[in-house]
């Protein structure tokens, strides 16, 4: 007899305590070699050995290409093994010559086929392009690293393709592995071993160690030098060894039992299904852990079918399995034989009929085998326990059923999901019910097709993760996240300013690339413009005020050709309905630019309309998400009819969700807009109040952006020029709304406060505008407008010398004060504006009630605006006295 | 032989379980098989059946079919409750496979 040792570290020796055992040819019960038989001992030798070579690094450490050459080399090793193997595998497990020779000499296809998809495809470093994250911005990216060690335990029906299953993703990736093979099939694995060695791969990447699960499964389980476990077989094992690792929380890999259902619907071709149910049931003896080995057949074909099977069934040859003439040959041992005799008894018992089979077969010359005939229950119901339990024999149910729900709800019911089959010449119905059957795995019109870049795996108690393919090479991964900072700078870190009394942020990122046009009669810019974009297709959104003042036609023309449309139904506060019908539209019309002509509101609906039509789904995917984008979205002009919002430049978008109750947003670089056209003629008709109002909005904009904790030069230079030319032309445009210069003024000033906010952010009195908004119905900028020296005289202490300059932009002769007198000085002249052009002084004159202070302070103190006011607050009742003063 | 011996604790714990669940049946010992390769033995409330052998013991009663008897031999039942494992652990004189005692199971009503 062939004698076989254990391989530890590089080289084949003899179990510590001396122990073997032999391994039984199924085929006649006779031992045909002798095998070391591992014990504890030879358990911690290997761990250690694999734990030495992973750390070691001359195979975790290699670059990709030096590892998969050397893996390569370990394939043509296996194929040179190939005859022996073959021939090992059929005595070793029983399985038909035919099928062996197919499977083994798949193993190294499959280790290379792997190896060539991890050095090719497989996403070793991967860039997060759109980290959701706006405070910390920096390159993001991981990187897949091994595990460490790995422990490979594998069962006895297929011992050379389950150990590759194993094998081949762990060393591909890195790891180093401990393999268990089965007791009754340790050979093929020990083969591997040898082609191992052959191909020289390190000492202790690769060990094998043949012994009973009982005895090492403790230690391979529980080892903390163990990282990972690869384990199919039994599920009482598999939980034990879930359980057992999870002590020192190693990764786990389950592929376990299945009792997969095999659904046979009324329009199946009958020779194909009766010959899946044949293939998908008795291929090696049945002792495949996703065999179809529940049937269902519809009853009105149920007798006709059973038939036809009994007589498929029948014609099976049974023989040994070196027999090439042999269709199947011996189950793998005594007591599996047994197994399956106890579970055909049961059967009997609950009152299934026995069509065929359900007895041991004698094979002329191989009388010691372990044959059994293919055996087919009919009547069975689904309750019963060899409908429940798994048999790994060749034995299977065959199930009436009547409609497809009912087929798919018998699939269902049974604790695992492992694989399953539907028949029909209905391939869309057949799909239909593979969706509905909770398994890993649904053939259609097929069984048993496994392929190495399709996953395994199951649902339910049938196992946890998957093998093969992409999935199955993650599993021997581990995601390493890097994160490089733009800035590496203690006084420029977001996060560090939560330890720190110094809340001010020193670095800036200064993105905003919208091209802005500004002057009268800019207008017919668009036409080049969207050229330069690579448009043909603009759909122009407005409202119906801006429509019925002529201006969206205005824009429409200066598109010519260029305008497939006009939708003019943005209301103020858009909702997510609204924009989702300007978005369908969009798509309606195949329009590949939006040009919004309008307030904030159309700008903003815009902003999302171009992302879902970029970027598929409807605007409810998009809101209340932070720089989660991470490409071009649809180009987007827009031509602003109020000067206040500074929307035409920034990187927000604000759309109300009335199933939230509140107004989210979306704040993401990728939704500038390409193009501002500021011409003044598209404000000239905009009303007082709301000239007054928006101009206000914008004034807080440059006001708290000078304040902002995030302030920064670029942002200060465009705030105090805003806050200067609206002091100076807001009174202009109000005594005279005609006045071009003044209204052109305004826009500028409004954009630029928009360029200096989207960076340096806003403050206390926007957060309090965004609650007595939301909660009141007060138009934001009037709210603004109210909250802003209020909030001004608050931060006075943490923003003297900007607030001085403010004042000094607001017209302020500051010569002369005391730079905090300064300071509260532009608060005054705030005021004193807002006197002069006729702006709501006070919450009470908006319609805020004075019983809803309190919990308006609540909510703004909740709102992220707050994150940058120049002076830090968490204390509604400093906010709730903000709000008295201002009622 | 006997058919079964129990450990210290393992017939008090089978006679409370089955008292939980509100039966006192015959408790059947028996091949199981839970899934891919490895079959394992069980233990199942059951009634007695013509052929099967009986063993009393520690006020229960213990049925085996004779040719599981015959596969696996004497069953020694001990019963754990641990941070690792919780249930009945089953072994025999003739193991029925590889995982023999490795891993605890309940009783099947």
């Amino acid at each position: 007899m062939e004698q076989y040792k254990l391989f530890i570290d590089g080289e084949f020796v003899d179990a510590k305590d001396g122990k073997t055992f032999e391994s039984i040819d199924p085929g006649t019960g006779l031992p045909f070699a002798t095998v070391a038989q591992a014990g504890e001992a030879d358990a911690e030798a290997a761990i250690a050995a694999a734990r030495r070579a992973f750390d070691r690094g001359d195979w975790s450490g290699l670059d990709m290409a030096a590892r998969i050459a050397k893996l390569q080399d370990f394939a043509d090793q296996i194929s040179r093994q190939g005859v022996r193997m073959v021939m090992t595998e059929c005595m070793d497990v029983g399985q038909i010559v035919g099928y062996a020779k197919v499977i083994v000499m798949w193993s190294s296809l499959l280790l290379r086929n792997l190896a060539a998809y991890a050095a090719t495809k497989f996403p070793l470093e991967e860039e997060v392009l759109a980290s959701g994250n706006a405070f910390s911005p920096g390159r993001e990216f991981v990187v897949r690293e091994p595990v460490g060690v790995c422990v490979g335990i594998v069962p006895w029906n297929f011992p050379t393709t389950l150990a590759m299953w194993k094998i081949a993703p762990a060393l591909i990736m890195g790891n180093t592995i401990v393999v268990k093979p089965a007791s009754n099939t340790p050979l093929t694995a020990l083969i591997l071993a040898e082609a191992a060695k052959a191909a020289g791969l390190p000492k202790g990447v690769f060990n094998v160690l043949p012994g009973p699960g009982g005895r090492l499964g403790k230690t391979l389980c529980t080892h903390p030098d163990v990282d990972k476990v690869a384990f199919t077989g039994s599920t009482e094992v598999g939980r034990e060894i879930m359980r057992m690792a999870s002590d020192t929380v190693k990764r786990v890999t389950l592929e376990l039992g299945g009792k997969s259902a095999n659904i046979i619907l009324d329009d199946a071709d009958m020779d194909l299904a009766v010959e899946g149910a044949v293939f998908g049931t008795f291929l090696h003896q049945g002792q495949i852990c996703e065999s179809g080995t529940r049937v269902l057949v519809p009853s009105k074909i149920y007798d006709e079918f059973i038939d036809k099977m009994k007589k498929r069934a029948e014609a099976l040859r049974i023989g040994y399995q070196l027999d090439p003439t042999s269709h199947m040959g011996p189950v793998v041992s005594k007591e599996q034989l047994a197994t399956v005799e106890h579970y055909v008894k049961l059967g009997k018992e609950e009152g299934a009929e026995v069509i065929t089979g359900g007895r041991r077969v004698e094979v002329k010359g191989r009388e010691g085998g372990y044959y059994y005939a293919p055996t087919i229950f009919a009547n069975v119901n689904n309750k019963m326990r060899i409908a429940q339990e798994e048999i790994f024999g060749p034995v299977v149910c065959v199930i009436k059923y009547d409609s497809d729900e009912e087929a798919v709800a018998i699939a269902n019911d049974s604790i695992y999901g492992l694989a399953g089959g539907v028949f029909s010449n209905n391939i869309a119905r057949a799909e239909r019910v593979a969706r509905g059957v909770r398994t890993g795995t649904m053939w259609i019109n097929n069984f048993h097709v496994f392929a190495e870049y399709c996953p395994f795996g199951g649902y339910k108690q049938s196992g946890v993760g998957r093998e093969l393919g992409h999935w199955g090479l993650e599993e021997y991964t581990q995601v390493k996240r890097i994160h490089v900072p733009y800035y590496s700078d203690r006084n420029t870190n977001f996060g560090f300013t939560l330890l720190s009394d110094n809340k001010k942020i020193d670095g800036f990122n200064y993105n905003c690339p919208t091209n802005v046009i500004a002057g009268h009669g800019c207008l017919s810019s668009i036409y080049k413009v969207i050229v330069d974009l690579g448009c043909r297709r603009a759909l122009i959104l407005t409202d119906p005020g801006v429509r019925k003042a002529g201006l969206a036609d205005l824009v429409k023309n200066s598109l010519v050709d260029f305008c497939v449309g006009i939708y003019d139904n943005i209301p103020p506060d858009p909702d997510l309905e609204s924009v989702d019908g300007a978005t369908d539209k969009a798509r309606e019309l195949k329009a590949d630019c939006i040009v919004s002509v309008g307030g904030g509101s159309v700008i903003d609906a815009g902003k999302v309309v171009c992302v879902a039509l970029k970027s598929g789904g409807k605007a409810n995917d998009y809101i209340n998400r932070w720089y989660a984008l991470s490409e071009p979205q649809t180009p987007h002009i827009v031509v602003p009819t109020t000067a206040g919002t500074g929307s035409e430049v920034t990187n927000l978008a604000v759309i109300t969700n009335r199933t939230a109750g509140r107004k989210l947003f979306i704040a993401d670089p990728k939704i500038t807009p390409n193009a501002a056209i500021l011409d003044p003629r598209f404000t000239m008709t905009l009303p007082k109040d709301m000239t007054v109002a928006t101009a206000m909005d914008a004034m807080t904009h440059a006001v708290e952006a000078v304040m902002s904790i995030m302030a920064n030069q670029i942002c200060d230079g465009q705030a105090f020029q805003a806050i200067r030319l609206i002091s100076e032309n807001l009174p202009l445009v109000v005594a005279d709304g005609k006045n071009e210069t003044a209204r052109l003024n305004m826009q500028i000033a409004a954009t630029m406060a928009g360029w200096s906010f989207t960076v340096a952010q806003v403050g206390l009195a926007h957060a309090m505008a965004h609650t007595v908004g939301t909660l009141h119905h007060v138009p934001h900028g009037a709210a603004c407008g109210i909250m802003l020296p209020k909030v001004m005289r608050f931060n006075v202490d943490h923003a003297t010398g900007k607030l001085a300059l403010v004042a000094q932009a607001l017209g302020v002769d500051t010569k002369g004060m005391e730079e905090r007198d300064a300071a509260l000085a532009a608060a005054d002249a705030v005021e004193a504006l807002m006197a002069k052009v006729g702006h709501p002084m006070r919450l009470r004159d908006v319609g805020v009630p004075e019983e809803g202070l309190a919990l308006c302070a609540f909510h703004a103190l909740a709102d992220s605006s707050t994150l940058f006011n120049a002076r830090p607050t968490g204390d509604p009742g400093e906010i709730l006295k903000l709000l008295q003063q201002a009622y | 032989m006997s058919l079964v011996t129990l450990d210290p604790g393992a017939g008090q714990a089978i006679r409370s379980l089955l008292s939980e669940r509100g039966t006192q049946g015959t408790v059947r010992i028996e091949v199981q098989f839970t899934g891919c390769c490895d079959p394992s033995l069980g233990l199942i409330v059951d009634t007695v059946r013509e052929s099967d052998l009986v063993e009393e013991l520690d006020g229960l009663t213990f049925v085996i079919s004779p040719e599981t008897h015959q596969l696996v031999g004497e069953v020694r039942i001990s019963c754990v409750d641990d941070a690792a494992r919780k249930g009945f652990i089953l072994t025999s004189s003739k193991p029925i496979s590889e995982w023999d005692g490795f891993a605890a199971g309940s009783i099947k009503m």
